[in-house]
């Protein structure tokens, strides 16, 4: 463990002394961040090779003692969060050159990004209540900082207050949580919370509701997602990486924390959050695809993988209800892979969508368009992104997904007919999750990347990125395809990581398969690239020339295909779940003139619940308005009023 | 699986998609009251297309130059994942169903970003559209299969009949619908009328054919090849639903085959006595294969759970 923390203490190091430097600020970061991750990745890997580590401090009579263990689930958050983190700060330094030019002070930036990192990682070690809670502010405070970079712009600064105040939410629930274990336990380690959950269903039952509810707002679980649509686009790309592909995967650690503490599970859970994901799996996609918004697009969906996530977490949870065990294995299996899948691919796109931003200075993608010539690299990995995120083969999202499919296919033999219904809805949800994230990921490469470009900002784009900027994308891509080519030796890999929750001892039938799916995956490629070759080396002449016109012959890049369009008859199919907002100028008379299309899609549950929410609070708070006024008379006078009440109060108790 | 099926499925995997297309071509042409071309004439165009030069839009970028081959690989390993001759897949492995349906979603991400490429409005058009019906076609497919994996607990993609000996005359009724449903899922999928009409004149009502309207030379012959083996692919999961597994090896590669020419002419007795529904109305049409899927899904519940 002291290599774990010679790496934390590295980060705050970082974070301190980088207010000393007055130039190379995000270089004397990186570094930090880089040596740090060897030093915690090195410690995760002996975790792995060893066994559970564990250090504890004395804190005196409030903390008492602080344990921090790293056993084969923390050192799997250790590892990604560690890899995850340092790719972004490398990036970060092409990503904020722009700004540094303009003079931009990036210190507050430079002290929150390691600090970050180092709440992240000790987040998954800490085994004790309360300091547990103090890191969790210390992750969310920091990571507000980051989202508001771009303070001086107005809606930053409000998606900013929005995620702090959702964060704030989640922070009761969560602190509930702990008052009640550590009330019954009258401990604050966790290993006491494990013994007195142990045989009480009701108090296991009341506790991972609480955990659901607050560690299920920081990942991003419909309804209580709506922060995450919002301070993503905010955010400078790299942290908003950071924020989707880890942060809110520490919501998810909190909830599998709390499954390995219980012992007793009950289906009705399982059946929740399985339905809660379901839900917002398709919530996140079907939002998705009404996005013109790059990044938005994006942040909708991670509610979507989150959902994912979750689906496989219900699926361990029924299994291990109904002594299911392959269906446990099989469903927190492909919840972990699916983890670590999406941060890998929902990293390596934020950084593409940073990459077109910093180029283009615009997110939306509807005046994009043609990227793909002068950005080559950018385009394949992005391409590779998106392919990986549709859980296609041979990236790794198809694997994390094809262990859920086949959870919900061994699930089907459970004799009992919610849970054949469940596995049902399960399958037929996330068939049509996928598809759309297909149409979705179509949309976003092809408008963005294809085609011929639909402005300004778009043609003058010269060349593509620096390599600081392309070697973390080019390590994530490869990453994907890694994990897609050789699944068997990820699923070993997470196995042991399930041992935490399920016997893993029978997994005779699943290895095999992913050996095809690893033969087939590289038959695909390989045969790919041979045709490829023999189709271009024998290939007669070939001609270019302009795109079929239909016979017009005044083609301009303004009639292509345009997002809006391209999603339209999907979005009117569903069209009562959404709430469009248009801006239509038609054409008029027989020469028309001037002519405007533009169309928002807004969330239902900002517009139905929210708002109308936020608004009723406003109209009765606006009530007692009077009581400010300035006058320092009347301040006087509450004091003394306040004082007289007291008085009255104590003497008539006392 | 044995040497004989295993190099008769890659026949059929390869060879069958002309003669499937040549078929329909023939029948439709025989309702036309004309001679037609003979049913090589499919064949005859492929190889006529790969001797031929291309002309490529300049808008494109190498997306569109590797998605044909994309395409068309992708297509052929999702059929070998799919049951084909004598009621076995050449790699049937446990659920091969959700890879074989994956595989084929990545064709069709490399047709949909290929189509985009052009910068036109038209294929852009085509693309949407096709983007669209998968979303309404692919969970009612997987709802299908569940409930014949929860019947028969065979998840291995092939003997999708034997739900019979499992259910009795309730496997029946399921097969029947489910039939019925995969017909509707081949025609989507494949462009054909009433979803498509692929001999149009007018770009703006096109689907499929829309998408490849630039293509020409060897892009075009791979294009068009992968969608005849789509077909073929889909038509032998119809009829690996009919076909009784207790046939031996020669009846049922018999019947496979007389079947498959039954197909053809049913889709071309289709296209010559329809039109093509307005693009309001196909929605509706191919809404039609989730409303067959939920009936099959409660069909099962019954049967199983007794309810």
């Amino acid at each position: 463990m002291e290599n774990y923390f010679i790496g934390i203490i590295l980060l705050f190091f970082g974070a301190i002394f980088s207010l000393f430097f007055k130039k190379r600020k995000i270089e004397f970061i990186t570094i930090c961040s880089i040596t740090a991750s060897i030093f915690t990745i090195q410690n995760a890997i002996k975790v792995f090779i060893e066994g559970t580590k564990e250090i504890s401090f004395n804190l005196g009579t409030i903390f008492q003692t602080v344990r921090f263990e790293m056993d084969y689930l923390g050192a799997f958050f250790v590892l990604f969060i560690s890899v995850m983190s340092t790719l972004a700060v490398i990036y970060s330094k092409g990503y904020l050159k722009p700004y540094l030019e303009k003079g931009k002070d990036l210190s507050a930036h430079c002290v929150f990004l390691p600090l970050l990192s180092a709440s992240m990682l000790l987040v998954a070690t800490c085994f004790n209540g309360l300091f547990f809670l103090i890191l969790w502010e210390m992750m969310s405070l920091s990571s507000f900082f980051l989202v508001i970079f771009e303070h001086e712009k107005k809606e930053v600064l409000k998606a900013g207050l929005k995620y702090l105040v959702f964060m704030h939410i989640s922070v009761i629930f969560i602190i509930l949580l702990f008052a009640l274990l550590i009330n019954n336990s009258s401990s604050l380690d966790f290993a006491q919370f494990r013994e007195i959950l142990a045989d009480n269903p009701v108090l296991s039952n009341v506790v991972f509701m609480l955990g659901f509810i607050g560690f299920g707002i920081k990942a991003g679980f419909v309804p209580f997602h709506n922060w995450l649509s919002e301070a993503h686009p905010c955010a400078p790309s790299h942290v908003s990486g950071i924020m989707s592909g880890v942060m809110i995967k520490t919501g998810i650690y909190g909830i599998l924390r709390i499954i390995s503490l219980m012992t007793v599970f009950n289906p009705q859970i399982g059946y929740f959050v399985l339905i809660i994901s379901v839900i917002s799996a398709l919530y996140g996609v079907i939002y998705a695809i009404g996005q013109h918004d790059l990044k938005k697009l994006l942040a909708y969906h991670s509610i979507e993988n989150i959902g994912i996530i979750g689906l496989g977490l219900g699926l361990g949870l029924l299994g291990l209800a109904y002594n299911q065990n392959f269906v446990a294995l099989l469903g927190f299996s492909g919840a972990i892979l699916h983890i670590l899948n999406h941060s890998i691919f929902k990293e390596l796109l934020f950084l593409g969508a940073g990459s077109v931003y910093i180029k283009t200075h615009t997110r939306d993608i509807e005046i994009l368009g043609g990227l793909i010539k002068k950005m080559p690299y950018t385009s394949i990995l992005f391409l590779t992104g998106a392919v990986a995120i549709c859980g296609l083969p041979p990236f790794n999202g198809f694997i994390s997904e094809f262990l859920i499919y086949f959870s919900m296919l061994k699930g089907l033999s459970v004799d009992n007919i919610f849970m054949f219904l469940t596995m049902l809805l399960g399958l037929s949800g996330l068939a049509l999750v996928g598809t759309l994230a297909i149409l979705c990921f179509t949309k976003a490469f092809s408008i963005v990347f294809l085609g011929e470009a639909r402005s300004e900002n778009a043609k003058n784009v010269q060349c593509d990125n620096g390599i600081s900027m392309i070697l973390p994308m080019g390590i994530l891509g490869c990453l994907c395809l890694l994990i897609g080519v050789f699944p068997a030796i990820i699923f070993n890999f997470i196995l042991k990581i399930t041992s935490i929750f399920v016997n893993v001892e029978q997994t005779f039938e699943i290895i095999p398969i992913l050996q095809i799916i690893s033969t087939t995956a590289l038959c695909i490629i390989g045969a790919v690239m041979v045709l490829s070759i023999i189709k271009f080396k024998f290939e007669k002449r070939v001609e270019n020339f302009e795109t079929w016109g239909c016979g017009y012959n005044k083609v301009s890049e303004k009639m292509q295909y345009s997002a809006s369009s391209y999603a339209q008859p999907f979005t009117s199919m569903i069209k009562p779940l959404f709430k469009k907002i248009s801006d239509i100028k038609k054409p008029k008379t027989i020469f028309p003139k001037e002519a405007h299309f533009e169309q928002h899609i807004e969330d239902v549950e900002e517009v139905y619940f929210i708002k109308p929410v936020l608004n009723s609070i406003e109209n009765f708070l606006t009530k007692f308005e009077k009581l400010q006024n300035g006058n320092i008379q009347q301040y006087i006078m509450y004091g003394l009023i306040f004082l007289i009440i007291a008085i009255i109060g104590v003497v008539t108790v006392g | 699986m044995d040497k004989i099926s295993l190099i008769l499925n890659i026949i059929i995997l390869l060879i069958s998609p002309f003669f499937v297309i040549g078929i329909i071509k023939k029948t439709k042409a025989f309702f036309a009251g004309r001679k037609g071309v003979s049913i090589f004439q499919p064949l005859y165009d492929f190889i006529k297309l790969l001797k031929k030069g291309s002309v490529i839009s300049n808008s494109t970028s190498f997306i569109y130059r590797i998605a044909p081959v994309v395409v068309f690989i992708t297509t052929v390993t999702a059929g070998l994942f799919a049951p084909l001759c004598a009621n076995c897949s050449i790699i049937g492995t446990c659920g091969a169903f959700v890879i074989f349906c994956y595989i084929l979603g990545l064709s069709k991400f490399f047709a949909l970003i290929s189509a985009m490429d052009c910068a036109s409005s038209f294929e852009g058009m085509g693309a949407s559209r096709e983007a669209c019906f998968t979303t309404i076609v692919e969970p009612a497919f997987f709802i299908i299969l569940a409930s014949i994996i929860a019947l028969s607990s065979n998840s291995t993609f092939q003997n999708l009949n034997s739900i019979v000996e499992y259910a009795g005359n309730f496997g029946v009724l399921i097969i029947v619908l489910a039939v019925i449903s995969i017909f509707i899922m081949l025609l989507t999928e494949c462009s054909r009328v009433p979803v498509d009409d692929p001999t149009t004149h007018l770009e703006l009502t096109m689907i499929h054919e829309v998408m490849i309207l630039d293509n020409s030379g060897v892009d075009l012959a791979l294009l068009t090849y992968s969608a005849g083996i789509k077909m073929v692919i889909l038509a032998s999961l119809i009829i690996n639903l009919i076909l009784p597994s207790s046939l031996d090896f020669t009846a049922s590669c018999v019947a496979y085959f007389i079947l498959l020419g039954l197909i053809g002419v049913i889709i071309g007795t289709i296209e010559s006595a329809i039109a093509r529904f307005r693009m309001s109305h196909v929605f509706e049409f191919v809404f039609l294969m989730s409303s067959f899927a939920l009936v099959i899904a409660s069909l099962t519940a019954v049967k199983i759970y007794g309810v």
